[in-house]
């Protein structure tokens, strides 16, 4: 088809496109900004000539937060950084204060955090493709996500109490072992998941209007990924081979065969394509973790100097009393010094910086929040495409608020 | 006989330690701030050396070994051994060159031993103990033994809740038998009534038949108890220690002036109690019951405004307001007949900035208050119930002999129109200074009701001695500053700068605006007792 201008007669002046420039507000209430999030857009047309990205606004202070309480007292704040996942920031955070007290949490419950973590991972990845696709029109998809997300939360309900800010991880190991049905639980709904994510696909992988809008739009290239210092899913869409998991192991991932999807094009469609492929490598994971899990034994290390000791003995005896006191009132001390450990977040590299002053009260907690890494590189994709195309291009990047702002 | 430095050092963990002759390692260790765990040594009290706590060992010198059984796993049978002996650190004498392992397993495997027994009958009473958060068996047991309770039979059950006095109840179930109480009756009061009776985990401490813990220093029991078994009857489940903090004070109970910690709850602006601060030049480690009980009277009927007007007539008002009517009273008098009634009782600052108030109105008329004498010791107690009577003398310039009997002898003879009176008089005053409840202009200045505000016709409240920054100079002429523990009430001023505000509504300049140039004008007018501040050396003083 020919472009509408070329039909016109100028000369005659019988219709005139106004094309100045723009300025659009774009958020930072508006139903496809996920979480709370203000972008001014320099318009011609429909097309993006600039954005300026605004985040801040859900700014909480949570570094500074921290520094008020225990060690152990951090986790709720944890939990809220990336509320969708939040069981694989309470592993990360767990993990770096683990680090510098040199502790090694039993072999069952690494593989217990190792299946929640992975879990967690599911529904974040699933919560990200479904937005997306809905704002792009498919509902569907969507709601049928939303459904298997909940079964899998009924199992994080079961284990930890809560269905979102589970806050369930503690230095050291986890506030409680596995429920009794855990693995039979899990290994039921690992077949919705299978189900569901090709219900997804079907729905979605061959369907024109999907296809136009993500592939080609939002497009970031490896150089530009890897000097912005992007990670995860994004950074894998884009050709950057890199996960945590498999790049540096922690836990007991390096005993896991699994493999790490990369992307060509670091388009829209090749992050949600990553995001799939990377919820069937996590049903991988979460198999043969449930196959090497002991079936008995401790999730935490066997220290009163860091994990509670039972109730029963706590009422009982002087020993468990002085050890609930001294953790209540005073906390966790790790020895003076710090670390920098990272995990491997839904989205990205989640690493948590941690200063210890030898108090009971951390002296510094600085987290490196992948989104916001990833949210940087946003303002590059979004620039020369449409208007339209910043919702599956910001939906792909998964920014969310908790930990972006912090 | 001259000693080169390194002989007259010891090695504790590799780390030169000097020590003084005579010093045990533990003291040694102490006096450099290396802290070797102890239950039963007191820097103030004599060695007991039972609690086994301090067991270090000696590495240089002859070696002596244990012999023992040692379980071989291998071949499934206890094996004779040897390990080394340990010796107490808190008896065993300094000697130079001495090399000293207070890290190694030995040591370590000793204390968490000394630990477990401690707690093998110890009640489950952390959550209603007052000594929770201080208490050495809490902090010992995360700092060396760390490990849960083995013996699965009932502990032994002994008395709780004994009355041994006014002052001090008793747990002998909580009590590990250091007995450091028992040393403090007999080394520092010299009344020894408080003993230990039968063996083993029978042992309780036992009043002398017939007596009770009622002499002058039975806090100091409590003060020495390093666990719950002594508690204070006074701060008995009135607060939660980890919520206090303390601030440097010095107590206003006598002329000794004893360094103290006022423990404060920052939420609710209350001091809970007062805490002897070591300081080796005033007070060693001690402080008397009544003045640990000090901090009661800066509580009690405090003024948190001004007040004008007598009797039935008598209404409150803003502190600003209280200032101005003082004011205008003041002036409608001749300021030669007006008479100023320093404090014993109150800091230099305070009496300072009066003493300029009566210099520049051109007054003469000087006078003191202070408390009649009360029973005096040798230990601490000086005959001398003020804390500041030196103070008042060097704020004055001179000796003000002058008292509350002049002063109502002055105003029965006319010659007195108007007072000026800082601080509290005690109410037994009340009778004999109803006189001055003719008078229209009397002025006082007061943190607490007392005989004076009742016959003041203004009422400037001020803050208490909690509340401000301030010096009292003891009976040896030592200036000892203290500091603010809780925050005046809103609008609420120190004395002195009530005064100032005071004379500047007259019209008249004292000289100063802060407490750094009152100081420095204090300083330079009266150079007679050479100041010396007793803040470096109690900060000289360690933690026990």
């Amino acid at each position: 088809m020919e472009p509408i201008d070329d039909l016109l007669d100028e000369e005659e002046g019988a219709l005139e496109l106004h094309t100045d420039p723009m300025r659009l507000n774009m958020g930072p209430s508006h139903p496809a900004m996920h979480g709370t999030i203000r972008m001014v857009l320099d318009l011609e047309g429909e097309t993006v000539l600039n954005v300026d990205i605004q985040p801040g606004y859900l700014h909480r202070g949570f570094e500074k937060s921290c520094e008020r309480g225990t060690w152990n007292q951090v986790f709720p704040y944890a939990d809220r950084l990336n509320y969708v996942s939040p069981m694989l920031n309470n592993v990360g955070f767990a993990l770096a204060v683990e680090k510098l007290c040199e502790l090694q949490v039993p072999e069952r419950g690494q593989y217990y955090r190792v299946i929640l973590g992975e879990l967690s991972r599911i529904c974040d990845h699933f919560t990200c493709n479904g937005a997306t696709a809905m704002e792009l029109g498919a509902f569907t998809p969507f709601l049928w996500i939303l459904k298997v997300r909940d079964w899998i939360w009924d199992i994080l309900e079961k284990e930890s109490g809560a269905r979102l800010t589970h806050s369930f991880g503690r230095v050291g190991g986890m506030a409680h072992p596995p429920t009794e049905h855990f693995i039979e639980d899990v290994r039921g709904v690992l077949v919705e998941i299978r189900k569901v994510t090709i219900e997804t696909e079907t729905m979605l992988l061959k369907n024109r209007i999907f296809l136009d809008r993500t592939q080609g739009t939002g497009i970031l290239p490896k150089e530009r990924a890897i000097q912005y210092g992007v990670t995860g899913p994004v950074a894998r869409a884009s050709g950057l081979d890199y996960d945590v998991r498999r790049d540096d192991p922690y836990l007991v991932y390096d005993r896991f065969d699994f493999e790490v999807p990369v992307g060509e094009d670091g388009d829209n469609w090749d992050r949600f394509m990553v995001r799939m492929e990377e919820i069937r490598q996590s049903i991988r994971i979460i198999e043969q973790a449930l196959e090497q899990m002991p079936g008995s034994g401790p999730v935490s290390v066997d220290d009163p100097r860091f994990l509670l000791p039972a109730k029963n003995e706590v009422y009982d005896t002087i020993e468990a009393t002085i050890s609930h006191f001294k953790l209540v009132m005073e906390g966790v001390k790790p020895p003076p010094g710090q670390v920098y450990s990272h995990t491997e977040g839904a989205n990205g590299e989640l690493g948590f910086f941690i200063v210890s002053d030898g108090s009971g009260t951390p002296y510094r907690v600085r987290v490196r929040p992948p989104c916001w890494y990833n949210l940087q590189a946003c303002r590059e994709m979004i620039i020369g495409d449409m208007v339209a195309d910043i919702i599956p291009t910001f939906g792909s990047v998964n920014m969310i608020g908790g930990e972006c702002d912090r | 006989m001259e000693h080169s430095p390194e002989e007259t050092k010891i090695t504790i963990d590799g780390k030169p330690v000097p020590f003084e002759p005579g010093d045990t390692i533990i003291r040694a260790a102490w006096r450099q701030g290396i802290e070797i765990p102890h239950y039963c040594w007191h820097p103030g009290l004599s060695v007991a050396a039972n609690c086994r706590m301090c067991l270090v060992h000696i590495k240089s010198g002859r070696q002596m070994e244990m012999p023992i059984l040692k379980w071989n796993a291998k071949k499934k049978a206890f094996l004779p051994e040897t390990k080394p002996k340990l010796q107490p650190a808190c008896q065993i004498e300094a000697q130079a060159g001495m090399e000293i392992d207070t890290a190694g397993p030995d040591v370590a495997n000793a204390r968490a031993s000394v630990q477990e027994f401690l707690l093998l009958n110890h009640p489950v009473d952390c959550p209603i103990c007052d000594q929770a958060g201080e208490c050495k068996l809490q902090d010992y047991w995360l700092d060396h033994q760390t490990s849960l309770k083995r013996k699965r039979t009932e502990p032994v059950h002994k008395p709780k809740g004994v009355r041994f006095g006014p002052t001090i109840v008793y747990d002998a179930e909580r009590c590990i038998m250091c007995t450091r109480c028992i040393r403090v009756c007999e080394e520092l009061v010299g009344d020894p009534v408080l003993d230990m009776r039968e063996r083993g985990n029978r042992n309780e401490i036992v009043l002398a038949p017939g007596r009770q813990l009622d002499h002058r220093y039975t806090l100091m029991t409590e003060h020495v108890c390093p666990v719950g078994a002594l508690t204070s009857r006074d701060f008995r489940f009135k607060a939660r220690v980890w919520f206090l903090k303390a601030s440097p004070t010095v107590c206003p109970g006598c002329a000794t002036g004893c360094n103290a910690h006022a423990d404060h709850d920052p939420r609710y602006g209350k001091v809970y109690r007062l805490r002897p601060r070591d300081n080796p030049q005033v007070n060693q480690h001690w402080m008397c019951d009544d003045g640990m009980m000090t901090y009661i009277s800066a509580h009690e009927g405090r003024m948190y405004g001004g007040l004008i007007g007598r009797g039935d007539e008598r209404e409150g008002c803003s502190p600003t307001e209280s200032i101005r009517q003082a004011a205008a009273r003041f002036s409608a008098v001749e300021s030669s007949r007006i008479a100023v009634v320093l404090s014993a009782l109150r800091s230099s600052e305070d009496n300072f900035a009066a003493v300029r108030f009566a210099e520049t109105l051109g007054t003469s008329k000087l006078y003191v208050n202070a408390r009649p004498d009360w029973v005096g010791d040798d230990i601490l107690r000086s005959a001398d119930q003020n804390p500041n009577r030196a103070g008042v003398t060097h704020a004055a310039g001179r000796e003000i002999d002058r008292n509350l009997n002049d002063l109502m002898r002055d105003v029965a003879a006319k010659e007195i129109e108007a007072v000026l009176l800082l601080g509290s008089a005690s109410t037994e005053f009340a009778q004999q200074l109803s006189a001055l409840g003719e008078l229209e202009a009397i002025v006082n200045l007061a943190s607490n009701e007392s005989a004076f505000t009742t016959v003041a016709s203004v009422v400037i409240p001020t803050v208490s001695w909690l509340e401000d920054f301030g010096t009292f100079r003891n009976r040896d002429g030592l200036d000892q500053q203290f500091r603010r523990a809780v925050p005046a009430p809103p609008g609420v001023q120190p004395a002195w700068k009530a005064i100032a505000t005071l004379a500047a509504e007259m019209g008249r300049e004292l000289g100063f605006s802060n407490i750094k140039g009152l100081r420095a004008l204090l300083n330079e007018s009266t150079s007679s007792v050479s100041a010396q501040s007793s803040d470096s050396a109690a900060a000289a003083g360690a933690t026990v």
